[in-house]
């Protein structure tokens, strides 16, 4: 990664850089400026995610008159381009460069697009088209799905890890934390937490799989999210993380294509 | 005892049309069963996936949303939003396992008494057919038993 982002930062077209840096073997985020240039690797393929595209709204926050570069996924591109159209960055103020995921992480992830648009670094790898666990819940009965789903939101802590690390969970006022909707002092947090996560996750969740990762009870909540995903585009015909559609709840309107059967 | 069951249904009611409706059906006196426990919003869509699945969860047997028809919103698109959200809900409940048909939308104007009293007889009697809700909460008994 060194050549292409030491000349986005030499030409001071980016005011710093969301790269990885290696520390004891390890990759991590680091932002990387001008006066750090011979600190850049190459780059080579490696395994570890984080949410970069997270870090770099938080910094853009802080200063909305730099442009930053970051090195993004496929996942953290569709991220970025979810959190453009719910106009939390502007456009011109990123720059982007791609890095394509292996071939095993795309596996374990069980990713449809394992690469970004704009690839700069790696080959591309095939996607996974399977939705395995989906597929299993679908075929489930409808009182045994439910049990199912219980069992699993009641081993929540209630940590708020699945939000914190979330690249589409942008608010500043989160509703999960007002104590009107979510009463506070209950665990397991009502079964609304996880739905209303997922609701809000609507056009957002860009399946990146950070969530489930970071569970420290193992929620499956990466099934739920898939689910409104595929919901997303059947009802309202529009792919989270493309480049182009509006997001059906970034809007009010009739521009959207509203559900058949109009009432 | 299953025919002493009477639902519970919980019904949002938008302040410019639906609630108007109700209005209309009551001092028409129009008949219609006293299930329905009404909520006044100011607009359909400002209704959250917060209350319907909290409604749910609190034990309602039903959740009625009812706004004005689409394109006589007082807020001009409002009811735009309603009828995405709902919709998406609904799908969301089918996949959590808990019956969609258990939460309807309708839109009733303000001069639609009888479409009102229509509407409460006959989704209440839905809600009857179907017996009551499951319970759609998690508790900490169940995590221990799977």
């Amino acid at each position: 990664m060194n050549t292409k982002i030491k000349t986005l930062l030499e030409q001071g077209q980016v005011a710093g850089f969301f790269a990885y840096k290696r520390i004891h073997g390890v990759w991590y985020p680091y932002l990387f400026t001008k006066s750090e240039l011979d600190q850049l690797e190459p780059w080579q393929p490696f395994k570890s995610r984080y949410p970069i595209a997270k870090l770099l709204l938080a910094k853009a926050r802080q200063n909305p008159d730099q442009t930053f570069g970051v090195l993004v996924r496929g996942c953290e591109e569709r991220a970025l381009r979810e959190i453009f159209k719910w106009n939390q960055l502007d456009p011109n103020r990123v720059v982007m460069v791609g890095q394509a995921c292996t071939e095993d992480l795309a596996q374990t992830c069980e990713c449809a697009k394992p690469f970004p648009d704009q690839l700069n670094y790696g080959s591309a790898p095939a996607g996974v088209g399977r939705q395995r666990r989906v597929a299993e819940l679908e075929a489930k009965a409808d009182g045994e799905r439910m049990q199912w789903w219980l069992s699993h939101f009641n081993r929540c802590i209630r940590c708020y890890g699945c939000r914190d690390v979330c690249p589409v969970c942008f608010c500043t006022i989160c509703s999960l934390e007002q104590s009107d909707v979510a009463p506070t002092g209950k665990l397991p947090p009502d079964t609304s937490f996880h739905l209303v996560r997922a609701v809000h996750m609507a056009g957002r969740c860009v399946d990146c799989g950070l969530c489930e990762e970071v569970c420290p009870a193992g929620i499956p909540l990466r099934a739920l999210y898939k689910k409104v995903n595929s919901l997303v585009a059947d009802l309202f015909d529009y792919r989270t993380g493309a480049d182009d559609g509006r997001s059906p709840f970034t809007f009010l309107g009739d521009e959207s294509r509203l559900p058949a059967g109009l009432r | 005892m299953a025919n002493s069951f009477e639902p519970k249904i919980l019904a949002f009611l938008c302040n410019w049309c639906s609630y108007a409706g109700a209005d209309l059906a009551g001092v028409s006196r129009l008949q219609y069963p006293p299930n329905i426990r009404v909520i006044r919003v100011m607009c359909s869509g400002t209704v959250s996936p917060h209350h319907l699945i909290h409604a749910f969860q609190k034990g309602a047997d039903g959740v009625l949303v009812a706004g004005c028809h689409i394109g006589d919103c007082h807020y001009l698109k409002g009811n735009y939003m309603t009828l995405k959200r709902i919709t998406f809900v609904e799908e969301l409940l089918r996949f959590a396992g808990y019956d969609p048909a258990r939460l309807h939308l309708e839109w009733i104007s303000a001069a639609e008494g009888i479409k009102f009293a229509e509407t409460v007889r006959a989704f209440t009697a839905e809600i009857r057919s179907m017996g009551p809700a499951p319970t759609f909460e998690a508790t900490p008994r169940l995590a221990l038993s799977a």
